[in-house]
């Protein structure tokens, strides 16, 4: 099965930014061994919206948390464009995600004793950057949040507070953009919306993002869908619906 | 309920070891100084008794009416035929007595020892006393010396010294042994040594028995001994039992242990009170944190009472186990501290000390300790009755606590306390100084504190705020601690009291330390310009029989310059001192003494009249003082200058009679002075003072004032030269005097910062428990920001600069309340106060503030930067 994601498919003639070979992650829990990656290969290329799909306790977030290098896999390689992620330290590993890597989280996003506009700067503050002002003006006009700017999260609503993570990780135009559920929180309609940004942006920005999420209609925005079970890859879907995911996902649940 | 809040702290244990620590610091405080003391006060009661019991009566000769004003009266006595009697008693084995004079005894570099000079005894066949090293003299050539003479004049056994007889002579003897005279400050202050019979009354006059000793003969008891010796010695003499007479010494030494017992537990008190801050926010936070906790057992039935007994029971096993652990630290601490402090004291008898512990010392340290951690635990457990089930239900309980608002009546009320602060301080300047602007300065401390604690809040975010705008500049670290700092201020304005209240205390101390310094020294130069004093060793009796009491009568007044004088400065050494070109001025100093009958046409002041004069001096120049009337400049023969407690009345122009020997002498009074500097009683022209006291032709002090520019250590040189004949003759330098001075007062600061460190460090402790809960608390975003792209070093620059932040505000308060009230304080007690701020020393607190802060910082950074990313991102 896994022969399948080797090979490139719709809108993938751009070379990869993200490879992962023989992604393994074991974890000790009380004596016996969870397989939580059994052995992952998979490539994301540029300008691609991934969405990775799978049941409870498939292993996509930790696939993401190893593609993103907040985690070390027990075997495997990742790189990052021409650079080897695994088997960095952890200072090099820092200023890789600080770098070249946007984040959005489920939840607690924001850093709630920052405005909206802090938040949104946090990333570069931290690398010391000098600001793309063109950038931040356009991207918050997008996400719509320019009369927002000097709120605190408190004073956000939750789609709000999801937009101002989405303009933080698009901000720096990073290499790759992972998202971990961005939309979890959210009801539909903000849910929509974030999902959007982060389409349009992969379109307009040739954006690399790579999703995980559970649902269906949050995977039918991305170009690609990556379906995990038990540590493997077991399937993917270009060109995505909805009722196409659903279908998938619930043979997969079956199997 | 029990079951669950015991599962509960074995879960947090880590939550509390800060807390533990404190409450473990201060209950140690409480117990080692009980155990200090009652180790002191048994150590000091043994070897009392031990020397007391080795005889069985004791018998001193009743003590003579002692009038202050009429000089000291002879000392009492009991006769040969009262020792005889003693000892022709059936009830009496043996007696014997003890003779005492004092003699000048130089110390090894030939000099007089002691201001005074010291006692010299013999002791008896039968004494309570005997060497404790070597053997008694027991011939004309040998001496026994008081141990803690000895040390201080640098002798021991087989030594040889020189001592001084009546006529001045030097006779030498060999240290034959060392005797432990106990703690009798007479003999510890002033020195003691101890001579054989003949010899101890040849070398001072001395005849009589200051005591008798007796042991009782068989079938006869202690008492019946006393007893008996009670009716047949003259006077009504004081008689005891050698135990009864051990008893009232221990008790009077236990006197002294009270009061440095006191001051330690005060000191506690503060480390207590800065301890209860720390567990108040403590449980405060963690009670904050564990809302859901507390909702979920709400939801499943608990009751308002059961959640707030929980936590109490809570805060009873914490408080109860930290004391435990304090009073077993403070045993410790006390077994240390009777071990140094035996040896400071004047009992060190030397040999190991048996460590007392009442149960009073123990149980105390356990009440105090956990009472003071359940009171503190009070209104955090209220609180945590509050709680509403729905609580439970509620997603994000911990991510709330922006707690930004402060009330306007807060605002109100801080504002309000200090005003009433201010207000106190302005009105205890208003007048001079007195007793009562002590306790208003006092009072108005307290009530400033009561402000910082109600505006705590408010000052943190000001404070911060201010400093943000340089710091945030400083990179992203700098910028998120300063935001953190202010996300809770209410926990950090608390932290932050604790450590405001050791650096007020510390930094008042030191404001009225180097005030006082500066005042005294400005005193003795604008009162006392000169480098040195010469005065005669001062001897406490009349040296030698008969001659000194009449000897200011009628014509011989030449007779006593011949006779070297143990009461005044040779002329020698005044001449030699004039012709010293290193030395500019020498100044003498006449002081005599005329009855005043008291009655009504008498002039005011004591009964005795104390006469000055000074010879070789312009008083306008040489002793500037504070006039109430009248002009210094119009001294000289027939005018006379009066301190205020003597003019009784009269100013400058009214005419004052002095009654003399020959008749009263009428004077022009030309000036009165305060009486507050170097000019007090009556001063007279030199001419005025012949007349009056024609005899008295010595001087009794001298003040030498260096040439100017002559080189310090050879105008020294120049004084000690012209002593060098005369061993008793005492040398003060003025700058060895302040240097003295400010001795004194640094032991006592160092003593004091010493104390006060323990509710300092207690402090810091507090502000690392209250990183390490929020840090707890921030997990999450913390998770973020690494996964932003903060690195770890960043991470704890962040936290290091928050702890900091927190120590620097609480400091910065501390000293700025310590130097208002310290200055306050000071300038209530002292006139004419100099404020003196030690900028050097606040600097140090500064930095020791910043450091501590750092400290604070390590452990929660640590624990900071090592959690995982992902599984802190994954949730609670």
């Amino acid at each position: 099965m896994s022969e399948s994601t080797v090979h490139p498919q719709a809108r993938t003639q751009s070379p990869p930014v993200v490879v992962a070979r023989g992604l393994v992650k074991t974890f000790e829990t009380g004596g016996s061994q969870v397989h939580a990656l059994a052995g992952v290969d998979v490539d994301f290329h540029r300008g691609a919206f991934t969405a990775i799909m799978g049941p409870s306790g498939s292993g996509k977030s930790t696939l993401m948390h190893c593609l993103a290098g907040l985690d070390a896999p027990t075997s495997g390689t990742v790189h990052l464009g021409r650079t080897p992620i695994t088997g960095l330290r952890d200072r090099d590993l820092t200023l890789l995600r600080r770098d070249r890597i946007g984040f959005i989280f489920q939840s607690f996003n924001l850093l709630p004793m920052l405005t909206a506009e802090q938040n949104i700067l946090l990333p570069s503050q931290i690398a010391r950057r000098s600001v793309d002002r063109e950038r931040f003006e356009h991207i918050v006009e997008v996400v719509g949040l320019r009369d927002r700017l000097d709120h605190l999260p408190a004073k956000l609503s939750g789609g709000q507070q999801q937009r101002v993570a989405v303009a933080r990780a698009l901000l720096n135009a990073p290499e790759v953009v992972y998202a971990d559920e961005p939309t979890g929180n959210l009801d539909s309609r903000s849910g929509a919306e974030v999902l959007r940004f982060l389409r349009d942006s992969a379109r307009d920005l040739q954006q690399t993002v790579v999703m995980v999420t559970h649902d269906p209609v949050a995977a039918s925005y991305a170009d690609r869908v990556v379906f995990l079970r038990d540590g493997s890859v077991v399937d993917e879907v270009t060109e995505p619906t909805a009722e196409l995911v659903s279908s998938r996902l619930l043979k997969l649940e079956e199997a | 309920m029990l079951r669950t809040t015991l599962a509960g702290l074995r879960l947090h244990t880590s939550r509390y070891v800060t807390t533990a620590l404190a409450i473990l610091l201060g209950v140690m405080f409480v117990t080692g100084t009980m155990v200090f003391a009652d180790t002191l006060d048994s150590d000091y009661e043994s070897s009392v008794m031990g020397s007391a019991t080795s005889v069985d009566a004791i018998a001193e000769p009743e003590e003579p009416d002692f009038d202050p004003e009429a000089g000291p009266p002879p000392p009492a006595v009991f006769g040969e035929d009262d020792l005889e009697r003693v000892r022709d008693l059936d009830e009496v084995a043996d007696a014997d007595g003890r003779v005492e004079g004092q003699a000048v005894l130089l110390d090894s570099d030939g000099r007089a020892f002691g201001m005074t000079p010291p006692a010299a005894l013999s002791l008896g066949e039968v004494s309570r006393f005997d060497a404790s090293e070597g053997t008694l003299p027991s011939g004309g050539d040998e001496i026994a010396l008081a141990t803690s003479t000895a040390d201080e004049a640098g002798f021991g056994t087989g030594d040889t010294v020189t001592v001084l007889d009546p006529d001045q002579e030097e006779r030498e003897f060999t240290v034959t042994g060392l005797v432990e005279l106990g703690i009798d400050p007479s003999y510890t202050m002033g020195g003691a040594m101890i001579l054989d019979r003949d010899t101890a009354e040849e070398m001072t006059g001395a005849s009589g028995y200051v005591e008798i000793d007796a042991l009782a003969a068989e079938g006869h008891t202690d008492q019946e001994a006393a007893d008996a010796i009670a009716a047949v010695v003259s006077g009504d003499a004081d008689v005891r039992t050698g135990e009864q007479f051990g008893l009232d010494m221990a008790q009077e030494a236990g006197a002294d242990t009270a009061v440095m017992r006191v001051a330690l537990l005060l000191f506690a008190f503060i480390a207590m009170f800065v301890a209860a801050i720390v567990i108040y926010n403590t449980f405060a936070i963690v009670i904050a944190q564990r809302q859901r906790e507390m909702a979920l057992l709400r939801c499943v039935g608990a009751k308002r009472s059961q959640v707030f007994g929980s936590v109490l029971a809570e805060s009873t096993v914490v408080g109860l186990v930290s004391s435990a652990l304090g009073v077993l630290a403070g045993i410790g601490i006390g077994m240390l501290g009777a071990r140094f402090g035996s040896d400071l004291s004047a009992s060190g008898a030397g040999g190991p000390v048996d460590l007392v512990i009442t149960p009073a010392a123990v149980v105390s340290g356990l009440a105090v300790g956990t009472v003071v951690t359940v009171v503190s635990a009070l209104v955090p457990a209220l609180r945590a009755t509050r709680v509403s089930p729905l609580a439970a239900l509620r997603t994000s309980a911990t991510s709330a606590g922006l707690d930004r608002r402060t009330g306007r009546l807060r605002t109100a009320a801080g504002l309000a306390a200090f005003a009433a602060s201010a207000a106190m301080v302005g009105l205890s300047r208003t007048g001079g100084t007195s007793e009562a602007d002590m306790v208003i300065v006092t009072a108005a401390a307290l009530t400033a504190f009561v402000g910082v604690v109600v505006l705590g809040p408010l000052l943190v975010r000001g404070v911060v705020h201010v400093a943000g705008l340089g710091l945030r500049r400083t990179g992203v670290a700098s910028m998120l601690a300063v935001d953190n700092s202010t996300r809770n201020p209410k926990r950090a304005a608390t932290a932050m009291i604790a450590l405001t209240v050791g650096a007020t205390l510390i930094t008042g101390y030191s404001v009225v330390s180097a005030s006082t310094e500066s005042t005294m020294n400005a005193v003795f130069e604008e009162q006392f310009p000169v480098d040195y004093q010469l005065s005669p060793q001062f001897a406490m009796d009349e040296p030698t029989g008969g001659e000194p009491a009449e000897e200011p009568a009628d014509e011989d007044g030449d007779a006593g310059a011949e006779v070297p004088d143990a009461e005044t400065v040779p002329e020698s050494v005044r001449s030699a001192l004039a012709s010293a070109p290193e030395i500019d001025q020498v100044m003498g100093q006449r002081t005599d003494f005329v009855e005043n009958e008291g009655s009504a046409d008498g002039p005011g002041g004591p009964v005795n009249l104390m006469v000055n004069t000074y010879t070789d001096t312009d008083l306008a120049t040489d002793m500037p003082s504070d006039l109430v009337s009248g002009d210094l400049e119009d001294m000289g023969p027939g005018r006379a200058t009066l301190s205020e407690d003597y003019a009784d009345g009269l100013t400058a122009g009214d005419t004052y009679t002095l009654p003399t020997e020959d008749g009263a002498l009428d004077l022009e009074v030309a000036a009165v002075t305060e009486g507050t500097g170097q000019i007090r009683g009556v001063v007279v022209d030199p001419q005025d003072f012949e007349q009056a006291f024609p005899g008295h032709t010595g001087d009794d002090m001298l003040y030498v004032r260096g040439a100017s520019g002559a080189d310090p250590s050879e105008l020294r040189n120049a004084v000690h030269d012209a002593v060098d004949d005369h061993p008793t003759v005492q040398v003060a330098s003025m700058a060895e005097m302040k240097n003295q001075f400010s001795q004194v007062l640094d032991i006592a600061f160092y003593t004091i910062a010493a104390m006060l460190a323990l509710a300092i460090l207690i402090a810091v402790f507090g502000i690392s428990n209250t990183m390490a809960l929020s840090v707890l608390e921030r997990t999450r975003e913390s998770a973020l920001l690494r996964a932003l792209g903060l690195t770890r070093a960043q991470l704890r620059r962040m936290l290091g600069v928050e702890a900091v932040l927190l120590c620097l505000i609480g400091a910065l308060i501390g000293i700025t309340l310590g130097v208002v009230f310290g200055w306050a304080g000071a300038a209530s007690v002292l006139p004419d106060l100099i404020l003196t701020v030690p900028f050097a020393q606040i600097g140090v607190f500064v930095a020791i503030a910043v450091v501590a802060g750092l400290l604070a910082s390590i452990m929660p950074a640590r624990r900071a930067a090592r959690t995982s990313i992902t599984g802190s991102l994954a949730g609670e």
